[in-house]
């Protein structure tokens, strides 16, 4: 296996392993457009399979300890799981046409199932991961991620905000308390401090940027009043600040979510006694995922293999593990046939976890 | 002795790689044999050489499809696995089994300069899916449904509005059979006839001057419209007749079944697009579903001047609607991306400028 492993640099401790990503843009740019065409022809159909291959290749081509993850989805699974959700959106809206105060009772009732498909979601996304032969679990509750999610949200809402690293906290805590590799336990204990470090920094950020913006502004302003109606001048500017305050707030937000990784991250262990570590670059991280976008929406898209190979090589090598001794053997108790695995369809996007 | 000429015949190596036990992260450095038509395989390691691990048939092993150049697992049945990165040889395992169609995905995606051909084969395909395939959908869904669904949904919004905001109409009876025996003439040249189409009055209540039109035929008239209308009766009559025009066209149907065309489309390219992108196209798919109701509104307004034309009426009355929503409103706003409906003083030309073709071509037009 190709691997390019690094000592870390940083911190103290020469015994941290660094993950790396093997794959290539070229290599991913073949399947990344065989998946599109594939999905255009069979009208949707194939994109299932799409998903599939898409994280079969990035899994398998992040590597840690000299090993590689798996990604075990079935198509078939994932398309089941796309209809019934597909059928569940599609009633709703017929629902909310025929009869649009019915809505006004579906929505809490869809508020309270939320909790339930993120729990099955994040368990379907560590069971069909595997490192090393030994399958990922998810044994969060439905009672937790009613915590995490409304908790979090009703504190957040009522502190105006000052809560909310709380609520993150119990996020966070929640995946992880909750992710088994094999049977072993992952667990991560966040600082509140650095959580709120993080948010005031951020605040800080945009508050220091936004004001910046008006004094220059106002500078403009003040310049253009003699040669426009003052009126007119004032309006454009304004407009240009809205356009301005946008990618201040896009990358506080990147900006925050490095950091907040980094803290997650770096709090959480493998059975307790192995050190995980996050060092992303928090500046570098938004860089990448601006231009990144940037680079693909000028491109048409076509250089989107390039943009999502880039990201992951960047989460790869900032990630690291610390071994405490032997890892041993691992086992897991998931059988690949029968209930545990064909039973699951929900496949939520966006709460994948790997790396 | 058979086992003996069994081994003999052609105990080939096919790749090596580890082997794991099952559900186990244990690791055994092994050779994967290809043994008459079944496989095995052997230990490497120093104090095991030659150790059975497993051994099955090729029908009760699992071979997982290739991608890149990740790691292949070949799961025997009793769920050991036994990985190696030797892709091509297992590939040519495969192949010489006649199993080569199993790759047929993968050897789509190996580079090669046709690949440039399958991007330009799928930008095309998108625009034509957007372009064409996309509203054909769109029209076959509109005629797949059951004249049942839009009366159900009609019925629903109606009975809401009733509940939320709408009053009885307090307009004199003598001045609302005034309306409905226009309205009847119009609707007499509308598709399907006077019967199609049921006139109610309300009182706007919270939504104020307003008309509009229900996919069953049923339009609903505020007190507020008639008040802003101020006596202008054929104002009136063009406002309604535009409403039938919606009515006729399905334009509520298709506006539905547009919008969840496009965030279909976006959804199942969404993984292989990423996230960023995926909102900015979502949002795009959003503006451009605002833009097909512009076209939808100038479509109701030709039909507009196409019915008063037909019921002998003035064809250009609707325009006077603008002038009116100009001066009362103060609606100068020219036509933007983000408005539903086009500006006012540009759908007023465009209604002079129909009524005139109208005119000028003397024929009658379609109803």
């Amino acid at each position: 296996m190709a691997v390019v492993e690094q000592d870390y640099p940083l911190g103290g401790s020469p015994f941290f392993q660094r993950a790396s990503f093997t794959g290539n843009a070229s290599e991913y740019f073949g399947i990344w457009i065989v998946n599109i065409l594939l999905t255009i022809v069979t009208l949707g159909i194939y994109s299932a399979w799409a998903k599939v291959r898409r994280n079969r290749y990035f899994y398998g081509n992040t590597v840690i300890l000299d090993h590689s993850f798996e990604y075990h989805a079935k198509g078939k699974q994932i398309l089941i799981g796309r209809l019934i959700v597909f059928g569940v959106f599609f009633v709703l809206n017929v629902l909310s046409h025929i009869a649009p105060l019915a809505v006004l009772v579906i929505w809490p009732v869809l508020l309270v199932v939320f909790p339930w498909f993120l729990m099955r979601g994040l368990r379907f996304n560590a069971r069909v991961t595997s490192y090393r032969n030994v399958r990922f679990d998810f044994v969060g509750t439905y009672g937790g991620a009613f915590k995490a999610i409304f908790l979090g949200a009703l504190v957040t809402i009522v502190s105006f905000g000052l809560l909310s690293p709380i609520a993150s906290r119990w996020f966070y805590k929640y995946i992880f308390d909750n992710l088994r590799y094999g049977d072993r336990p992952f667990s991560t204990e966040p600082r509140l401090g650095a959580l709120y470090e993080a948010l005031v920094t951020v605040i800080a950020i945009m508050i220091v940027s936004i004001v910046i913006l008006g004094v220059v502004s106002a500078f403009a302003i003040g310049f253009s009043s003699n040669s426009m109606g003052p009126g007119m001048g004032s309006l454009s500017l304004w407009h240009w600040m809205i356009v301005l305050i946008f990618p201040i707030y896009l990358f506080a937000g990147l900006y925050y979510r490095a950091t907040v990784r980094n803290i997650v991250w770096s709090a959480a262990t493998v059975d307790h006694r192995h050190e995980l570590r996050s060092d992303l670059g928090r500046r570098r991280y938004a860089w990448i995922a601006i231009s990144n976008v940037v680079v693909t929406l000028v491109t048409l898209g076509l250089m989107r293999p390039w943009a999502a190979v880039r990201m992951q090589r960047f989460l790869a090598e900032h990630t690291a593990i610390s071994i405490d001794g032997e890892i041993g053997v691992v086992f897991d108790q998931i059988r690949s046939t029968g209930n545990a695995i064909s039973a699951e369809y929900l496949d939520v996007d966006g709460f994948d976890f790997g790396f | 002795m058979s086992m003996d000429s069994t081994l003999a015949s052609d105990p080939q190596t096919i790749a090596t790689g580890v082997w794991h036990p099952p559900h186990s992260s244990r690791e055994v450095p092994s050779r994967l044999m290809d043994i008459g038509g079944s496989l095995m395989v052997l230990s490497s390691e120093e104090d095991e050489e030659d150790k059975r691990l497993a051994w099955g048939i090729r029908s009760d092993i699992e071979v997982s499809p290739r991608v890149g150049s990740i790691p292949r697992r070949i799961v025997f049945g009793n769920e050991s696995v036994f990985e190696t990165c030797d892709n091509d040889a297992v590939d040519a395992y495969l192949r010489s089994r006649g199993e080569g169609r199993s790759g047929f995905v993968h050897g789509l995606e190996i580079v090669r300069p046709r690949l440039i051909a399958f991007a330009l084969a799928t930008i095309v395909l998108a625009s034509v899916i957007y372009r064409y395939a996309l509203p054909i959908l769109v029209e076959i869904a509109v005629l797949a449904t059951p004249p049942v669904v839009p009366e159900m949904m009609s019925a629903g919004t109606l009975k809401t509005l009733d509940q939320v905001t709408f009053g009885p109409s307090k307009l004199p009876a003598a001045q609302q059979t005034e309306i409905r025996n226009d309205f009847a003439t119009i609707a007499a040249n509308a598709e399907g006839g006077a019967g199609r189409y049921h006139l109610n009055f309300r009182d706007g209540g919270l939504i104020g001057p307003n008309a509009f039109a229900l996919p069953d035929g049923n339009l609903v008239l505020t007190d507020q419209l008639v008040e802003l209308a101020g006596g202008d009766k054929e104002l009136i009559a063009a406002v309604l007749s535009h409403e039938i025009g919606h009515v006729e066209y399905r334009h509520s149907l298709r506006q539905l079944y547009r919008a969840a065309g496009v965030a279909g489309l976006v959804l199942l390219i969404a993984g292989d697009v990423g996230s960023g992108i995926q909102d900015l196209l979502t949002q795009g798919g959003g503006l451009l579903a605002l833009s097909y109701s512009r076209e939808a509104e100038a479509q109701a307004d030709r039909r507009s001047v196409e019915l008063m034309q037909a019921a002998g009426m003035d064809p250009t009355a609707l325009s006077r609607f603008f002038d009116i929503l100009e001066t009362k409103l103060g609606d100068h706003s020219s036509t933007s991306m983000l408005s539903t409906h086009p500006g006012t003083p540009e759908r007023k030309q465009a209604i002079l400028g129909y009524a005139r073709e109208l005119k000028g071509k003397g024929t009658k037009p379609k109803g």
